[in-house]
């Protein structure tokens, strides 16, 4: 790519070196403007309650303490269950169903090809609240509110496009010539699928399954709308329900919000690399 | 039956044939998946909105269709079109000051120092997060008796006393907004960041040799080879607001009174506090109607770029 | 080729197990929905042959929630036929839950409610008539003012729980700081605010959130000036409205009211950010938990110069839900409703007991606070009853909120909400 040549030209002169400090000092700082409400919700989450209450609000705490994590969190467990198995459920049909998908629309000439990436495109952009309504009547004939199944169906839709349009484009790349000859060597189609294509784009299918786990523990609206029942609810809307109730204990608020974060960011520190990639190919094109 | 090794050539004609089949079964699963669960839903909510379908006829198998009452009870509430109005403000507030600030941040962070990659990697961690702590967040940051806001404007001398920014129209829109923008914007730069990298170095050489400012290299070259990228930042930038939920529902709740409610908080509200599913139906069809006119747009700018 | 096959029918079984995950009940997704079901609270019988009751209540799990699972186990203990498991859910959710459960047929077999929207959830269906039950069960001894609530149609749907009404809350050494004198109208309430607002402290906190909570901060005042529900846009109750809007732009109450329920207004005054609250006597564990420290009295609320005190009767409702087990539960909601548990269960969630023949006097002799509540009781006004009331409440709430927030003026305001409420009442 074109950006090779110019990091070679890096550190030339001297006044480029400057610029290049300038540059990086800056850099660092709007970073931290940036980040600066992720550094809140943790920091917050170790104060006791007087200095939530305080008038002028502190950047670190006087007292640390971790009592805003073990206060008001009796159920934590169950909604953290809840929330674990919702994302794990919806990541595996977004999976099963979207990489074959990305693959079949790489791969092979069908007809309607390109009708169903523009399915996948649209699909992709519609949000939560259209379909909302007729979603809750159409579980509560089939009795699946309250249920895990509810959130694990709904909120599979979100990533499935996503994952797809992805996936497509590292499938695209991967040479027909391997997976051909492959299936030469007596590998059957899924076969060549399961031990040639999935491993050769490994790091993509693990960032799309990351995708798939992040888009359903993020839920609110279907797992709110669907889940009422408070054993059912995962960490998302128990955290809401939650600030309607003490909407001013912000310690405990910002603790819960750390345990919702944490495996955002996990996933995040350790594939950062593949996400930023994936997430400009699985947004813009097919 | 493998085919023969010598018979290369053949091969992308026999997959094709051949393959069909199997393509359908990579591709077909996922596709029913949508058409079953967004699909149907969304054909099934426009019948809704025909129907008189509220908590009390949940059950029913069939439900009274009422023609259009639903639409005209919801057009008849002043809180429907100020909600319009709210979707529209907040939208193009969002669209403006993540697409300006992610597109300078772009055009920052490609140019040359060592740090640009990891930094720009490393903001983009707002999107990944889930909607509703960003909306918890900024709603304490926001607050009035214990918000940092408030604290550092008035250690700047910017205002004398503490502003309850949620708790008027004007002000919870614009920190929606805010919220809103911390998310777009590193979504907004990594899309222009990739449209940047595609413009060929040498174009910008040729024209400082020409003698061409920075701020000319800009106008001329960037902005019109970039022309696609914007375009398609836009629209979906566009798309990704208008069906703004999570955000306005945590942080405001359509409130104070109903000065920030948008489209999808006043169908939800509808349908899931009123319990009014059918006219909760009319207004989610309202929002799919302004939302289906830019996605087809946006279909078509793509599609002049896009695919093979 | 046979290969290829295989590919085709596995790829195909996938789609086989898309479409069973919509049918819901199908082989596919059994698992889960069993898994999901364990966890419900249907009425069963389980191993021992006990028969499970469910009971909903909104008796949060941090303060009063604990006494009422500490009954709940108390009952659970006493006998071996019955076994109730108690669940908490926010107030509003509970309400959502019964207006959903009447058709999808999730409802408790137990469940609380709000006594103002009794007759409302009563007329749609959600609860049981145990007026025979009642009857023949021999005691009867409820004060008339809260039982009537439970009454709907002349049948009766459940039983009083207990009862609340609202107070002034002070802290003792901030009045003594600012050499103020307990306030007791409108006129003295203003002055000891301004005395009191000091920097990062504010006079009084108040709950004037948009749901039944700040409907019912704002009834004393609105009773007090002489208004009332039926007639909002007359002056007396454009008066209360306009009083409380006052006390929000003199900065004496935080603009945050409008966000706050009555335990972030309980958490204000525990936390010394506000000298004074309204708040009633089911704060007295929060207080007693968050600042056991805090030197703090309870007085009427403030009445209106020309007018009387007032007060709004709080409270909840017990009742047995439609296709639950209505022996199985009038044997568990007779039990805590009788005279003794009654008495105890009230005193430790900070309520009075609805039951005629508890003794508050001798209950209550040697708490102050306790006592000018159950002085404040006697003449604290009913919400309602109406079938309606949750509409005339957001009526209500809302045009607090459009005045507080300065959405409106006042006269707008409630004349819109006067508006509403009679096109409510014509139905």
């Amino acid at each position: 790519m074109s950006r090779e040549k110019k990091e070679k030209k890096v550190y030339q002169t001297p006044a480029e070196k400057r610029k290049n400090i300038a540059f990086n000092i800056l850099a660092v700082v709007l970073c931290c403007l940036f980040l600066f409400p992720i550094y809140w919700i943790v920091v917050n989450s170790f104060k006791i309650d007087s200095e939530i209450f305080a008038k002028i609000p502190t950047l670190w705490p006087h007292e640390f303490t971790l009592k805003a994590y073990g206060e008001q969190f009796g159920a934590l467990g169950t909604t953290l269950k809840n929330s674990i198995i919702i994302a794990v459920g919806s990541l595996v049909i977004s999976m099963v169903l979207s990489v074959p998908a990305a693959y079949g629309l790489a791969k092979y000439k069908i007809k309607g090809g390109k009708f169903f990436i523009l399915i996948f495109l649209t699909t992709q952009m519609l949000p939560a609240s259209l379909v909302l309504t007729p979603l809750f009547l159409i579980f509560s004939n089939l009795e699946l509110l309250n249920t895990y199944l509810a959130p694990i169906l709904s909120t599979a839709t979100i990533s499935i496009p996503f994952v797809v349009l992805m996936l497509r484009p590292s499938f695209l790349s991967i040479s027909t010539e391997l997976v051909e000859a492959a299936k030469i060597d007596g590998c059957g189609t899924l076969r060549a699928f399961f031990k040639i294509v999935v491993p050769i784009s490994r790091p993509a299918v693990i960032t799309a399954g990351c995708f798939g786990f992040v888009y359903a523990w993020n839920d609110l609206a279907y797992s709110m709308t669907f889940n009422t029942a408070e054993n059912m609810r995962p960490m998302t809307s128990a955290i809401y329900t939650f600030m309607n109730q003490y909407g001013t204990k912000w310690n405990s608020i910002m603790a819960y919000g750390v345990l919702l974060i944490l495996p955002c960011v996990i996933i995040f520190v350790t594939m950062q690399k593949y996400i930023v990639e994936g997430l400009t190919s699985g947004s813009v094109k097919g | 039956m493998p085919d023969s090794p010598f018979q290369i050539g053949g091969i992308a004609v026999k997959k094709r044939e051949k393959g069909r089949w199997v393509g359908y079964a990579f591709v077909l699963p996922a596709v029913i998946y949508m058409l079953v669960f967004i699909g149907y839903p969304i054909i099934y909510n426009w019948v809704i909105s025909f129907q008189d379908a509220t908590a009390y006829t949940l059950k029913d198998a069939g439900r009274a269709f009422i023609g259009l009452t639903n639409y005209q009870t919801i057009f008849a509430d002043p809180t429907f079109a100020r909600s319009i109005q709210h979707t529209f403000i907040y939208t193009i507030g969002c669209l403006i000051i993540q697409f300006t600030l992610g597109f300078a941040l772009a055009m920052f962070f490609s140019k040359k120092f060592t740090l640009a990659k990891p930094i720009r990697g490393l903001v983009v961690i707002s999107w990944m997060l889930p909607v509703t702590v960003t909306a918890l967040v900024f709603k304490f940051m926001f607050s009035q008796d214990s918000g940092i806001i408030n604290t550092i404007l008035m250690n700047l001398h910017i205002i004398d006393e503490p502003v309850g920014w949620l708790l008027s129209g004007g002000t919870a829109m614009a920190v929606l907004i805010i919220a809103n923008s911390w998310v777009g914007i590193p979504f907004n730069m990594l899309l222009l960041t990739t449209g940047l990298n595609n413009i060929p170095l040498d174009v910008y050489e040729a024209a400082s040799i020409d003698g061409a400012t920075k701020k000319q290299q800009f106008f001329m070259i960037t902005v019109p080879l970039l022309k696609p990228t914007i375009m398609s930042t836009l629209v979906l930038g566009f798309v990704l607001t208008f069906k703004v939920f999570d955000l306005v529902y945590v942080m405001t709740g359509g409130g104070p009174v109903d000065s920030t409610e948008v489209l999808s908080t006043y169908s939800y509200k509808l349908s899931f506090q009123q319990f009014q599913f059918g006219q909760g139906a009319a207004a989610a069809c309202v929002l799919f109607v302004c939302l289906f006119i830019v996605a087809l747009i946006y279909l078509r700018t793509i599609s002049k770029s896009e695919v093979d | 080729m046979k290969k290829r096959l295989v590919a085709i029918m596995m790829v195909m079984s996938m789609t086989a197990l898309t479409l069973a995950g919509c049918g819901g009940g199908d082989s596919a997704s059994t698992d889960d929905t069993a898994a999901a079901e364990e966890g419900s609270e249907e009425s069963s019988a389980d191993a021992d042959g006990k028969i499970t009751i469910s009971f909903w209540h909104y008796m949060s799990t941090d303060k009063e929630g604990k006494f009422v699972q500490e009954a709940v186990d108390e009952f659970n203990e006493s006998q071996d036929e019955i076994y109730v498991e108690a669940q908490y859910l926010p107030r509003e959710e509970l309400m959502k839950q019964y207006t959903i459960g009447v058709v999808s047929g999730e409802l408790p077999d137990v469940g609380m409610v709000d006594n103002p929207d009794h007759n409302s959830y009563a007329a749609m269906g959600v609860f049981e008539d145990i007026t025979d039950l009642y009857e023949e069960s021999g005691d009867t001894n409820f004060l008339e003012g809260s039982i009537s609530s439970c009454y709907y149609d002349d049948k009766l749907y459940g039983l009083p729980w207990g009862n609340n009404c609202l107070g002034l809350f002070y802290n003792k050494q901030m009045l003594d700081e600012a050499g103020v004198e307990v306030p007791t109208t409108w006129s003295e309430l203003e002055a000891a605010c301004e005395a009191l607002t000091k920097d990062g402290t504010y006079g009084l906190a108040i709950s004037a959130i948009n749901n039944e909570e700040g409907t019912f901060q704002f009834m004393p005042w609105l009773l007090s000036a002489g208004g009332s529900v039926d007639d909002l846009s007359s002056a007396e109750s454009k008066e209360a409205m306009s009083y409380i809007k006052g006390l929000v732009d003199s900065g004496y109450v935080s603009s945050e009211c409008v966000n706050w329920t009555q335990a972030d207004a309980e958490k204000q005054f525990a936390s010394g950010k506000a000298a004074m609250m309204i708040n009633g006597p089911w704060q007295f564990s929060g207080l007693a938990e968050d600042a056991p420290d805090l030197e703090y009295a309870v007085a009427q609320v403030p009445k209106a110069d020309n007018g009387d005190y007032a007060s709004c009767l709080g409270g909840e409702n017990i009742g047995i839900c439609t296709g639950a087990n209505v022996e199985a539960s009038w044997e568990f909601i007779s039990w805590i409703m009788s005279k003794d548990k009654s008495a105890e269960i009230c005193k430790s969630i900070g309520r009075l007991s609805p039951r005629s023949d508890v003794d508050t006097e001798s209950l209550y002799a040697d708490e102050p606070n306790w006592k000018v509540f159950a002085e404040i009781m006697p003449n604290a006004q009913s919400r309602g009853p109406s079938p309606s009331w949750p509409e005339l409440s957001a009526a209500i709430y809302n045009a607090q909120q459009q005045v507080i927030t300065g959405a409106k003026d006042v006269d707008a305001a409630m004349d819109e909400a006067a508006t509403t409420i009679a096109g409510l009442e014509n139905k």
